[in-house]
């Protein structure tokens, strides 16, 4: 397993953080803009803001092929930014809400985005020709709370939403003219706006922080703050599940989970590290951690003389510096994300967090 | 004019929308509801157990069946009694106990219910202690203010509850203690 790459761009928190298909520019959230990272050789260096929100942005997404990169906020507003001669020009999307925007998402056509929001909606996202601006249809019953997390089906129909209602919930956000007619699945055959295809609690009900459906989109897992990871098997339309497997771990709760194949997930969070789980309808077992532990480097970096070890004693009244964690990332991973992968198998992912730092590790 | 300050006018209970009106209950799994005598009668049969030697069996019986349901007086039954069993079981037993039950079916569960009755035992350590409770029952608010102000009984009672927790904690994690904060059912 090659050693991750490390990229410390700022002390300071990113909220989330998105790739260009090429992997040569990295979009970051921080505090009020967006900052646009581009490669050069090893490193990445600001190329680019994007200013226009006057409140944190929660949630910055790039499309893979159009390039276009959407941003939300707590401002209420969500924008799509265009690379244009002049630099890259915002179009306001009309959300319509009344809380703060807290995550967004490109739908896997790139023809429509899902706004999740403190206003109890999903704003589904779709371009007007007519009208030449972005407009939204909400996504509302049932849901109850805050919507903290999205995730799409990769038909681009269905949508998968975590809430602080504690619910995972699965709906479909078929919009006419935009969208083909989506092949029956096992989440449903037929699927107007709307349709709720799932909805799922785990035994403590805790809040729903990140979901994602699995490559083939018959599986959805979901992380929750009791520190569960609760994967769904649906068996078909209006029928209980197939399966329905909650792990509670002995670890803080996961934020962020992708899939790897069917079988693996890779989840991180509040445990500043990403852990590799596999499992099937039978079960889900924690393998183990991403970091390989005892990395070279890490102890290398303090110097280990006796003059030193009695230096810190004097200074600090103790000889092993212990204020940095073992871990790569120093705080909270917010996000995770493909990074590189094929026909559903990951062989790189991306994390950033608290602590300023975007991570690509290898799987 | 008016003399109504509007930045202090709680808008959300009036918007009949909004989820300050909502019965969040109604959002999660039912709980089935228990009588104050099915817990009596429980407590009595996990008494039985520990008196015939068997205090894992007692703990597992306690801890599998906690009263959701219940109310606050069934509640504080099944405390005191999650709390004698623990009392009753010696220092050296507790990990091997404890790992014993994690690696069962249904293990971690059975150990975040156990780690709720500590931070609750801890949150009053009143009654339980030495049983005193039973003979000369009091108001509960009262009862805590002594034993708070005496100290003794109560201190004791929390010595057993933080060794219970840092033993539960080695085997079950940190996440035991994040899903005792978030789950909605208490005990």
């Amino acid at each position: 397993m090659a050693s991750p790459d490390v990229h410390h761009l700022f002390h300071h928190p990113i909220t989330d953080h998105s790739f260009s298909a090429d992997r040569q520019t990295l979009a970051v959230a921080r505090d009020n803009n967006v900052e646009l990272y581009s490669r050069s050789g090893n490193n990445f260096t600001l190329q680019d803001e994007l200013k226009g929100h006057d409140k944190t942005v929660t949630s910055v997404d790039i499309a893979p092929s159009t390039g276009r990169i959407v941003t939300c906020s707590q401002d209420r507003n969500a924008y799509v930014w265009e690379p244009s001669p002049s630099g890259w020009k915002p179009t306001l999307v009309l959300l319509r809400i009344n809380r703060a925007a807290t995550f967004v998402r490109w739908s896997p056509s790139e023809k429509k985005f899902a706004v999740g929001s403190g206003a109890r909606v999903i704003a589904i996202c779709y371009f007007e020709e007519e009208n030449d601006w972005w407009v939204s249809k909400h996504l509302k019953k049932p849901i109850r709370s805050t919507i903290t997390t999205v995730a799409w089906h990769p038909n681009s129909v269905l949508l998968a939403a975590g809430s602080t209602d504690a619910h995972a919930r699965v709906f479909s956000s078929f919009i006419k003219g935009v969208d083909a007619r989506p092949e029956s699945s096992v989440w449903g055959e037929r699927l107007p706006f709307n349709t709720v295809c799932g909805e799922f609690l785990n035994n403590s009900a805790g809040w729903v922080h990140g979901c994602a459906f699995s490559p083939s989109g018959n599986a959805l897992a979901y992380t929750a703050h009791d520190s569960s990871i609760t994967v769904v098997y649906p068996s078909g339309p209006d029928e209980p599940p197939n399966a329905v497997v909650s792990l509670g771990t002995q670890l803080l709760p996961f934020l962020s989970l992708i899939w790897n194949g069917e079988s693996e997930i890779i989840a991180a969070g509040y445990d500043c590290e990403a852990y590799r789980l596999r499992g099937n309808e039978q079960g889900w077992q924690i393998v183990g951690s991403m970091e390989s532990k005892g990395r070279p480097g890490l102890g290398e970096m303090r110097d280990e003389s006796a003059l030193n070890m009695f230096r810190q004693m004097d200074l600090k009244g103790k000889s092993k510096d212990d204020t940095q964690l073992k871990t790569v990332h120093q705080n909270t991973i917010a996000t995770i994300r493909n990074y590189d992968e094929a026909g559903g198998i990951v062989k790189k992912f991306s994390s950033s967090g608290v602590d300023g730092r975007v991570v690509i590790w290898s799987t | 004019m008016a003399t109504t300050n509007w930045r202090t006018i709680n808008v959300d209970l009036l918007d009949p929308e909004s989820p300050a009106n909502f019965d969040i209950s109604s959002l999660l799994s039912t709980i089935a509801s228990v009588s104050a005598s099915e817990v009596q009668t429980l407590s009595s049969q996990i008494k039985q157990l520990l008196r015939g030697g068997d205090p894992e069996g007692a703990l597992r019986g306690a801890l599998e069946n906690a009263p959701y349901g219940g109310d606050a007086q069934a509640k504080e039954v099944h405390l005191a009694t999650v709390v004698e069993t623990l009392q009753s079981i010696k220092q050296s037993e507790m990990s091997p106990m404890l790992s014993r039950i994690y690696g069962s079916e249904g293990g971690p569960e059975t150990l975040d219910v156990l780690m709720k009755y500590l931070y609750k035992g801890m949150s009053h350590t009143s009654q339980p202690s030495l049983g005193r409770s039973s003979l000369t029952p009091q108001a509960t608010g009262f009862s805590q203010i002594l034993s708070r102000g005496g100290g003794e009984g109560g201190g004791q009672a929390m010595s057993v509850l933080l060794s219970w927790h840092e033993k539960l904690v080695e085997i079950a994690g940190a996440g035991s203690i994040v899903r005792v904060m978030s789950d909605r059912r208490t005990v």
